[in-house]
Order: C-alpha cells, then structure tokens, then sequence
C-alpha cells in the first residue's frame, strides 16, 4: 500500500472504523513506514485533545420556551397521514428532499402487533425519554452489580439479571424503580459510548419464555424477551445491531 | 392523528436533543445569537416534516436538518466566501480582542506548549474551514458513524474517513503554528 492511499485511512484506523481487511493492510504500512506512523500519532492526539478539551455549548435556558412558543404557528391546519405509511420518497418535489438528502430512512413494521404490547413499549419508550430529560436516571448510582441487584430485589417483586458488561463495552450506571404499562418496573441502567441504555425488568408469572425480538420505534430501538417469568425491554438510541448485541450479552451472562 | 398528539409526540422526540442541536449550531455559526436562530429554524423545519421521519436515529436526522438549516441562514445572510473560513495566519487573529466568531481575549499565560486548553482549542476550531468543523464536531462531540456522519453532510463514507484526517492534521498545524508564535513573542 502507498502513503497516499494510507494517509486516508488513518482516520479509519484512530476510530475503529475500518474492515478487518483494510485494517490489516493500513496497520502493515504503518510498520515499515515511520512517516505515516507519526502522522498516525498526530491524529490520535487530535482526538483525544477535542475530546477532552473542546467546550460543549448547552443549549440556552430560554430556548426551549422560545422554541415551544414559535412551534403553534407553524402548524397550519393540514392533511396529515399516518407516518407509517408515507413512502420514503413520497415527499420529492415537496421541497423536503433537500432538508432530508442523505438521511436513511428506515421502514418500520408496525403491523400485526398486540395492542398490549404495543402499549408496553409506548409506556418503555416514556420512562426511557423522561429519565433522559429529568436526569432522573437512576435511584441508585453505582457500578457495582451486587449493590444494584439487592437494592432493586428489596424493593420490587421481580429479581431482574444484573450483570457487569464494562469489558464488552456496555458499563452499568446504576437502577432505579418505575412504573410502566401497569407494572412496577426494575430498571437497569447502562451505557455505550455516551448513550443510555435502559434495561426495563416486570413479572410476568406463569408466561413462557421467548427469543429475543428487535424493533424500531419513534427514533428509538428496542429489544424485547421473557425469561424465568420476567418481561425484558432493552431501549436505547444506540444503533439496532449493538442493542441486539447487548440483549444477548444480558441473556448469555444471567 | 390530532395536531396535539402529533406535537406531544414531536417534543417527546426532539427536546433531549437541544443541546446536541445547539452545541452544532453555536459551533457552526460561530455565536450563540445566529445558533438560537438557526436551532429555532431547525425545530420547525423538523416539526413540519416530522411525518417523512421513518425511524432510525432521531439524533441523527434532527442534526441533519440543523445543518441544512445552517446552509440556509448563510446563504441568507453572509457572503457566500464565509462558507469558508478565510485561511487567516494564526498570528493576525491571536491577539485580536474580539474576532468576528466572537471568542474571548486570550489569556497567554495559560498557553502551554504540551497541553491545549480549551479555550485555545477553541479560537483554533473557529479557524477551521466549515467542511472539517462538522466533521470533528460530529465523531467527537456527537460520536456518530462514519455512516451516519455521511448522512448527514451528504458525502461518500471514504470523504468521511479522509476529512477527518485533513480536519486533524489542520488543527494540529494551527497548534503548532499558534506554539511557535507564542515562542517568537517570548511568553
């Protein structure tokens, strides 16, 4: 491989984001060319120096309510069809290609679904947007399991599995009581990268137990299964395959 | 669906995000006056077209639209040139007061030669071209995929993945530049 070719992978190569077979073959330059090592060293510490050092601007106090305020008149009385059924490219010619150009859509498959369950993860995907919004996030906050689950167990009727996950890239946050589609709730706290993920744990005695099942709604992926008698609903904004990824991490290690 | 829910919904969805929505804006337009006003253009943008949002990563597809929000608001009103940042040397800016982007007087006493203090990184991102800002902001502030960072400046992943690098090793330059004219003046 040449310098040049390499030069642009780097970046690849500082964020993991590269094939396994690219990674190979940037990886064997760079050991027998020490310009494109340095630079190499020179792009890790760029990111490490935004990363810590680059202020975060917070949204203003009164920018919500401002924009809260403006929202009503824009809403002109008109058609609204069901979301589900629009079709990706339904919208060209409506002036919203350019403001949408290069998003991926996804189709969601919203048929066929128990109105019960249905109402489960409407009620999952509040709890998971109100503990992000109110910073009410966690009862108790440790990354220890074996505080979390005794804390959750005195508290609620349900033991849910509690497992340390940090070395597989998911460390836990803490846990926290809640109260969803009519269950009292066990909620285990974990994080990738910098997103929450929720783990929702009720009773459901006597129901058998199932796979696990993936779906994506409002913005939000869920993962869903039944084990010993206890409903799991994993939520997060963190992409699908990495929740199913963490769903079968909390299965296998329970 | 009623107008209400429709609303209740779009907020539920869209408000955590303020301040990811904000940081890219204020970054981008340089002040926090013109960020609010591209933020706000932004939400009802998003809320008017929130029936074409077919899931996946909300983040995403709102930063999306803060961005193109942003294109807009300069075509309107700055000078098409300010797309990209004049490629002014380190030395004219660093001791002006107040630049155009606004960032404050600095302090040379805290500039160290191994360390880069925040507000430093700052006034150098400031001097980043448009194009390698985004990208920065959005693997290291946001954390986003080179796919979804792809999504939303609407460039091939491999533009993605070698912006980065120019983005990094153009701030690293700065740095550099900014040190030795810090050492010619003897602090």
């Amino acid at each position: 491989m040449e310098c040049d070719r390499a030069a642009g992978m780097l970046s690849g190569l500082v964020d993991g984001m590269l094939g396994l077979f690219a990674r190979v073959r940037v990886t064997r330059h760079i050991a027998g060319c020490s310009e494109c090592a340095a630079k190499l060293e020179e792009l890790r510490a760029m990111q490490v120096a935004v990363r810590t050092n680059l202020p975060y601007h917070r949204a203003p106090p009164g920018l919500a309510a401002r924009i809260g305020a403006a929202l009503p008149r824009e809403m002109a009385p008109r058609e609204v069809r069901p979301w589900f059924r629009m079709p990706a490219f339904g919208m060209a010619g409506t002036g919203l290609a350019g403001a949408l150009a290069g998003v991926a859509l996804t189709v969601l498959v919203l048929g066929g679904q128990p109105g019960s369950q249905g109402d489960a993860v409407q009620s999952v995907i509040g709890s998971h947007i109100r503990s992000l919004q109110a910073e009410h996030l966690t009862d108790v906050l440790t990354s220890d399991q074996h505080t979390v689950k005794p804390w959750l167990s005195a508290r609620l009727d349900v033991s849910p599995q509690v497992v340390e996950l940090k070395d597989k890239g998911f460390p836990l946050v803490g846990g926290r009581m809640d109260y969803v589609d009519g269950h009292q709730a066990a909620v285990v706290v974990y994080r990738h990268a910098k997103h929450v993920i929720n783990l929702f744990a009720w009773a459901s005695p006597g129901k058998a137990n199932t796979g696990l099942r993936a779906e994506s709604q409002q913005g939000f992926n869920l993962v869903t299964w039944r084990h010993d008698g206890i409903t799991y609903y994993a939520v997060s904004d963190v992409e699908a395959d990495q929740l199913e990824e963490f769903a079968r991490l909390i299965v296998q290690e329970g | 669906m009623p107008q209400d829910d429709r609303r209740r919904r779009f907020e539920l969805l869209a408000l955590p995000h303020l301040d990811a929505a904000y940081n890219l804006a204020r970054w981008l337009a340089g002040n926090t006056t013109d960020a609010e006003d591209v933020v706000q253009d932004a939400y009802l943008r998003a809320f008017r077209y929130f029936d074409a949002f077919q899931g996946g990563n909300f983040r995403v597809w709102l930063l999306t639209i803060v961005r193109n929000a942003f294109i807009t608001w300069v075509k309107e009103n700055r000078s098409g040139r300010m797309m990209f940042v004049p490629d002014t040397p380190v030395a004219q800016t660093a001791d002006t007061e107040e630049t155009m982007w606004g960032s404050r007087p600095r302090d040379p006493e805290s500039l160290l030669l191994e360390s880069i203090d925040s507000q430093t990184l700052s006034r150098l991102m400031e001097q980043l071209p448009l194009e390698y800002r985004e990208v920065l902001l959005l693997r290291e502030v946001e954390d986003l995929a080179y796919k979804e960072i792809a999504d939303v400046t609407g460039v091939p992943i491999g533009t993605v993945m070698s912006r980065l690098s120019r983005a990094r090793l153009s701030l690293r330059k700065l740095w550099l530049q900014q040190a030795e004219t810090e050492n010619a003046h003897g602090v």
